[in-house]
């Protein structure tokens, strides 16, 4: 029996999940964040925190929402926590330093996502994941965005392995902490079991004061933060992989991801059970296109995207602590200048899908594309064809 | 065959880096060696535990092993093939 329960627990809390059974647990929990309040987005969150910053330090005036009464900022939390009680439980927490050019690079990769998710008014979940599924044009152009930067970026880090060689840092576990060490791998299961029952009571908590929906964002991005974590969950890889490895199995990933969750959003909006324009916001075709291109190279250059970011600083990675601030900050400031300088509104306009094209042809039609993504990536995994290095 | 003896016949070292470098590095290094080397990479990123044996065992070369050194680390073995 405790063998057993001790070899579940492995399969579930150690063991790397499959990439697909992510996508397909992903696309439920996003489906379930809709029907909840509405689509799940990443870069809301940073844009709040960023905002308390300028405020505190006078820049801006106006008092941005509390962040524990922003969703946004509820959910990016609970994707930290989701990861950091994952990493506990499969005893993988460690603050993992990384080399001087790495935190250049988690820096100005920051700096360029947190800008390009302002001018596309969303990251790779709001702009391109859930943008998509919510069946907004911007969230297409998004995509070929990010693709031209993933591209750039990789070139620009082979060109780096050439030029800019890092040295490797690691800390060597101390000789007289070998006692403490072993201890330490023995309590973080445990840890990781009262961080979660902790966002259960939290949720409760938010319940009492008549706020749910607010605590069921922490909630789903708990488990979003989990799911992610425990399969490594990666968006940047299905841009970046068919360029440098041709591997497919990120893009399929994605993909199936997508298609559950545009065929679950279809059924939802067509049957008016949400508004059908709900979560269409994204300027098309400027905005979208030129942010993703911008955010593609960042999120190369950082080694995560908004999600990945939240993920990894959960599990210890101090490179991306570095992205997660320079995000926040860049973001909140560009949004404002693209408002203040109105050329927020040049950037283009939303564009719901079934407008344009109706119900009966988009269906249909994004079905086919995210089909045909999937089939090219693996035709590129067989010949190798759009592989740079 | 057993990893703690094995005679690798180039090292790569990434602690420190994390995903895609390691797997950059990796396969930077195996362009340059011949067939039948054995690639050794040093590496502290957990992604690599599975981005490492999967990209391994492509391209006709060989994922031979991984083993977690004491000093925190984890060593790779990639057979060029």
């Amino acid at each position: 029996m405790k063998t057993e329960i001790r070899n579940y627990y492995s399969a579930v809390f150690e063991q790397e999940w499959p990439a697909w059974l992510a996508g397909i647990l992903i696309a439920i929990i996003a489906l379930m964040v809709f029907l909840w309040q509405s689509p799940w987005g990443i870069a809301a969150g940073y844009h709040n925190w960023g905002d308390w910053f300028y405020y505190l330090t006078g820049a801006f005036d106006e008092r941005p929402l509390n962040s524990w009464l922003h969703p946004v900022s509820l959910s990016d939390a609970g994707i930290l926590i989701g990861a950091f009680a994952s990493a506990l439980m499969a005893r993988q927490f460690k603050i993992r330093p990384a080399p001087k050019l790495e935190y250049a690079k988690g820096l100005v990769g920051g700096i360029l996502m947190g800008s390009g998710a302002a001018m596309a008014k969303g990251c790779n979940v709001g702009g391109f994941f859930s943008a998509v599924a919510m069946m907004s044009a911007g969230g297409f152009a998004m995509m070929i965005g990010l693709g031209a930067g993933a591209w750039v970026g990789l070139r620009y880090l082979l060109w780096e392995m050439e030029h800019l060689p890092s040295r490797a840092v690691y800390s060597k576990p101390k000789n007289e902490t070998t006692s403490k060490a072993v201890d330490w791998l023995k309590i973080q299961p445990y840890l990781g079991g009262l961080v979660a029952i902790g966002v259960i009571v939290v949720f409760y908590v938010y319940a009492f004061f008549d706020k749910t929906q607010l605590g069921g964002w922490l909630f789903f991005g708990f488990l979003i933060g989990l799911v992610m974590h425990r399969s490594r969950f990666c968006f940047v890889r299905a841009f970046r992989d068919p360029f440098m490895t041709g591997e497919a199995k990120m893009v399929k990933a994605v993909a199936i991801s997508i298609i559950i969750y545009f065929a679950g959003a279809s059924v939802i909006k067509w049957a008016y059970l949400q508004e059908p324009a709900m979560g269409v916001y994204h300027p098309f075709v400027l905005g979208c296109s030129i942010g993703g291109f911008i955010f593609g190279i960042g999120m190369l250059l950082a080694g995560g995207c908004a999600s990945s970011t939240l993920w990894r600083v959960g599990e210890g990675q101090t490179k991306l602590m570095v992205t997660l601030v320079t995000f926040t900050l860049a973001n909140s400031l560009t949004s404002k200048f693209l408002l203040v300088s109105g050329l927020g509104e040049k950037l283009g306009k939303d564009i719901f899908l079934p407008d344009v094209l109706t119900w009966q042809i988009t269906v249909p039609l994004v079905l086919a594309f995210f089909l045909a993504w999937v089939l090219v990536a693996m035709w590129n995994e067989e010949t190798e064809k759009f592989v740079v290095f | 065959m057993n990893l703690e003896n094995i005679q690798s016949n180039s090292v790569v070292d990434t602690r420190g880096l994390t995903c895609p470098m390691p797997l950059l590095k990796t396969k930077k290094a195996l362009k340059g060696m011949a067939s039948g080397e054995i690639l050794e990479i040093l590496g502290t990123d957990p992604g690599s535990k599975k981005d490492l044996p999967d990209f391994g065992n492509k391209g006709g070369n060989q994922f031979v092993g991984m083993l977690d050194a004491s000093e925190g680390h984890t060593r790779y073995f990639i057979k060029k093939g």
